[in-house]
């Protein structure tokens, strides 16, 4: 009985002990949370997306977009950049069974399965451009695909459906006759959609120096800027000297030009290392220098928003110093980054774009001789513990 | 292809759908199957998996993201006996402009400077040792280093191509001073984001970065670099061109050479360096000896990569037998590095034309599958140059041009 009764009460005194080191270690953890920072975290997923068939490969991949369905669409150049000895089997005769050019756009679904593949120069009579040099893809929520392109010629963006079907044609190639026309584009990088008032924002791009906003239907320039709201002009600048006063014109390529919810539009300023934020209407709110010291191509490549409706976060795929930096959209302060230089999963060479999915999922492309696409997947909110926190490999060594 | 053939591959097909293997593509399986016919006789057994071997996508571990490292194009991969994985590769010269940016003038980005040269690896990818080889360090490093071996006391044997190359002392070989970024105005490399170009310009890119006045080649590597297990300089063994390929005979301590200038299989004496014997090929010249290598059977095996082909010798150089691989095989050739199964029975032989490693009955040399297709993601090859095994019977390839990778099969 008396052993009882002490088994009993060193019960009671463990089970006290507990309760007392639960809520010293949550409030440890209270204090922490307050005291760190949080952000989304990530984790690649090595084995995304499946093989593709037909012995296909990428050339630079060089948009990326996700349909309302969460399917991933990629347009990359095909031919023009892979080495004779990577596609074998296109000269004549084949010089051996692999490799063969994909498509220049390829769908997928959210599991990486290749959904559909096509893309190429107009035929069976139909009437459109094929870009000298194709070059970014955006879904709107009607299942159709925004494409830009930047060749020599290129003055135009296409529409096509999500199965490949031509819609409609705005400007023309052959054009450039500089940032201030009306009619035509100069080599656009990417388009980016504001459905709900029918525009959409022409990043104008690789010979034009400005933001064009377009109506969706009709594909008239509405208005346009250039940097700090200037009246964009296309005079020589020189190469970047991170020590001279900030260009007051963007430089060539304007790589990207994304609307917000909130009615503020995010310019990549790729080689001037800056982001500049509009109001919808074009005027210069703000701008953020990213990796000032970049030479060369510069950092600001590409800018994705985090998927909560306050869009609280960006990010920014730099493909100059190879990794995704995680921006707090609201105070535009850099909260981590991850990814370093590479050929292995997670790593880059020349992460070019980026787009998020409804679940929170990362999907990066690589130009050069990175020629890939990746999968980041979500991970929840976390404490930050690393202002680079280089290769994200997932926690599990041995995925499947 | 013959009817014997054709049934062999039916067969094939047939046991590997009864062991539910992974056979990939059913929609472009037919062609596959007529072109690897035709230039093999072989058949594709599907992506990156045999019954036998799975990619690891995770091996090696990252390098510290601090260092930013990455590899050049892998010209050589070895595995010691302690079954740790030796690498070398062709560091900062293989490495184009718009991805080595800190190692410019002026100082262009944080990524990436060239790992060391040669590389430790343990079997879970941990890096145990790297080496910083190179120019100015009292021995002739090649431009191209090419083939590694590693004998029993952990000496490591290094060959090469060509001789140092005459770029300007310090270009692309270290990190940038401190503030160079700050003072300096001109901008870095232009990267190739410019539009699509033609297929010429695409060639070219390969090169050393683009916009560059091509450099006089350097003159062919005289010597093989024997280093000490520390990394320390040993001696240079010479009397060689190009020697694309170095094998140990550790019974013996002697070291075998592929010697590409001079067509020949030399033998060396791994202490003294003094030369032992040499042979030719039999029949046809070898064209490009990509390997050498000295089987648990007391034979040497010539990767004689132009003429798609393996001829086998007994040590003291009297010739065996010969076997074609991909037969039909133009452009690069197709026998690159081999390997064999701890088991002996099967024989790994990289094709970095084909793009995948074939499998070979060891004791017939038949083609009987491969692994792998082109590609740049986890299991796929983009010139596969080097094919090793470990004890356990893992696999490890490494890939030349801009595959720049080393990566793990495990053994199932």
């Amino acid at each position: 009985m008396k052993r009882n009764v002490l088994i009993g009460s060193g019960f009671i005194a463990l089970i006290a002990a507990l309760a007392i080191g639960q809520t010293v270690v949550e409030k440890r953890a209270e204090a922490q949370a307050k005291n760190t920072v949080q952000a989304p975290r990530f984790e690649v997923d090595p084995m995304w997306p499946k093989p593709l068939p037909n012995h296909w490969l990428y050339g630079n991949v060089i948009g990326v977009g996700v349909d309302s369905r969460d399917h991933i669409f990629i347009i990359h150049r095909g031919e023009g950049n892979l080495n004779p000895k990577e596609i074998y089997h296109t000269a004549n005769p084949p010089a051996a069974d692999c490799c063969d050019v994909a498509p220049p756009v390829l769908e997928f679904d959210a599991e990486g399965n290749l959904v559909k593949a096509w893309g190429g120069p107009a035929k069976n009579g139909e009437k459109y451009d094929w870009p000298g040099s194709n070059h970014g893809i955006t879904p709107d929520s009607k299942g159709n695909l925004w494409i830009g392109g930047n060749g020599p010629d290129d003055g135009h963006i296409l529409v096509f459906t999500r199965d490949g079907k031509f819609v409609k044609q705005f400007g023309f190639p052959y054009a450039s006759a500089g940032s201030n026309d009306m009619w035509a584009f100069n080599k656009v990088a990417k388009i980016s959609l504001d459905e709900q008032a029918n525009e959409a924002y022409v990043a104008d791009g690789y010979g034009n120096h400005r933001v064009a906003v377009i109506d969706m239907d009709s594909g008239k320039i509405k208005r346009y800027w250039g940097a700090y709201a200037n009246k964009p002009d296309d005079t020589n600048l020189g190469r970047y000297n991170p020590q001279a006063p900030p260009a007051q014109q963007f430089r060539n390529p304007v790589h990207c030009a994304v609307p917000s919810n909130d009615g503020l539009v995010y310019v990549c300023d790729r080689p001037n290392d800056r982001i500049q934020v509009f109001s919808k209407d074009g005027k210069f709110q703000k701008e953020v220098f990213v990796e000032k010291n970049t030479l060369g191509d510069g950092a600001v490549w590409d800018i994705a928003f985090s998927k909560d409706p306050q869009q609280t976060y960006f990010y920014l795929a730099d493909g100059a110093n190879e990794k995704i930096h995680i921006f707090d959209r609201k105070s535009m302060t850099e909260l981590t980054s991850f990814g370093d230089g590479g050929r292995y999963p997670g790593a880059f060479y020349a992460v070019h774009s980026i787009a998020t999915d409804s679940k929170g999922n990362i999907y990066t492309t690589e130009t050069y001789e990175g020629k890939r696409l990746q999968k980041f997947v979500y991970k929840g909110l976390g404490p930050v513990t690393k202002k680079d926190q280089g290769v994200v490999w997932p926690t599990k060594t041995s995925t499947h | 292809m013959n009817l014997l053939n054709l049934l062999n591959l039916l067969n094939l097909l047939n046991l590997l759908n009864l062991l539910n293997l992974p056979v990939v593509y059913s929609v472009p399986m037919r062609r596959i199957f007529l072109l690897s016919a035709l230039v093999s006789g072989a058949v594709t057994v599907g992506f990156a998996q045999t019954a036998a071997l799975k990619v690891e996508p995770l091996w090696p571990k990252p390098f510290p993201v601090a260092k930013h490292w990455i590899l050049g194009s892998v010209t050589g991969v070895t595995v010691d006996a302690q079954d740790h994985i030796w690498v070398v590769h062709r560091g900062v010269d293989s490495l184009q402009n718009n991805e080595k940016g800190p190692t410019l003038e002026p100082w262009a980005s944080q990524c990436c400077f060239s790992a060391p040269q040669i590389l430790e690896f343990d079997p879970a990818g941990t890096l145990v040792a790297s080496w910083d080889v190179g120019a100015n360090k009292g021995y002739d490093w090649p431009h191209d280093p090419s083939g590694i071996a590693v004998d029993k006391a952990g000496n490591v044997y290094v060959g090469g191509g060509l001789a140092p190359s005459a770029l300007p002392a310090g270009r692309g070989r270290g990190p940038a001073p401190e503030g160079a970024a700050a003072a300096a105005p001109a901008r870095g490399a232009r990267g190739g984001d410019a539009p699509a170009a033609g297929r010429g310009d695409a060639a070219a890119a390969q090169g050393r970065g683009r916009g560059a006045a091509p450099a006089p080649p350097p003159p062919p590597a005289t010597a093989v670099l024997k280093f000490d297990k520390t990394g320390k300089f040993v001696s240079a063994i010479s009397g060689v061109e190009r020697p694309l390929a170095v094998a140990v005979d550790d019974a013996a301590n002697e070291l075998y050479v592929g010697d590409d200038g001079h067509g020949r299989i030399a033998v060396f004496d791994t202490a003294t360096g003094a030369q032992k014997r040499e042979w030719k090929a039999n029949g046809d010249a070898f064209k490009t000896i990509a390997c050498v290598k000295v089987g648990k059977d007391g034979m040497v095996y010539v990767c004689d990569r132009g003429n798609n082909r393996i001829q086998v010798f007994s040590k003291d150089g009297k010739f065996q037998k010969e076997a074609k691989v991909a037969a039909d095989t133009k452009g690069d050739g197709s026998v690159w590095d081999l390997a064999w199964s701890p088991d002996r029975k099967t024989l790994y032989v990289a094709d970095g034309h084909n793009k995948k490693v074939w499998t070979l009955d060891a004791a017939s040399l038949q083609t009987t599958g491969s692994i792998g297709q082109g590609g740049r993601y986890p299991g796929e090859f983009y010139g596969v140059s080097a094919v090793a095994v470990d004890s356990k019977g893992n696999l490890y390839t490494g890939e030349t041009y801009e595959g720049k990778r080393v990566q793990k099969f495990v053994k199932r």
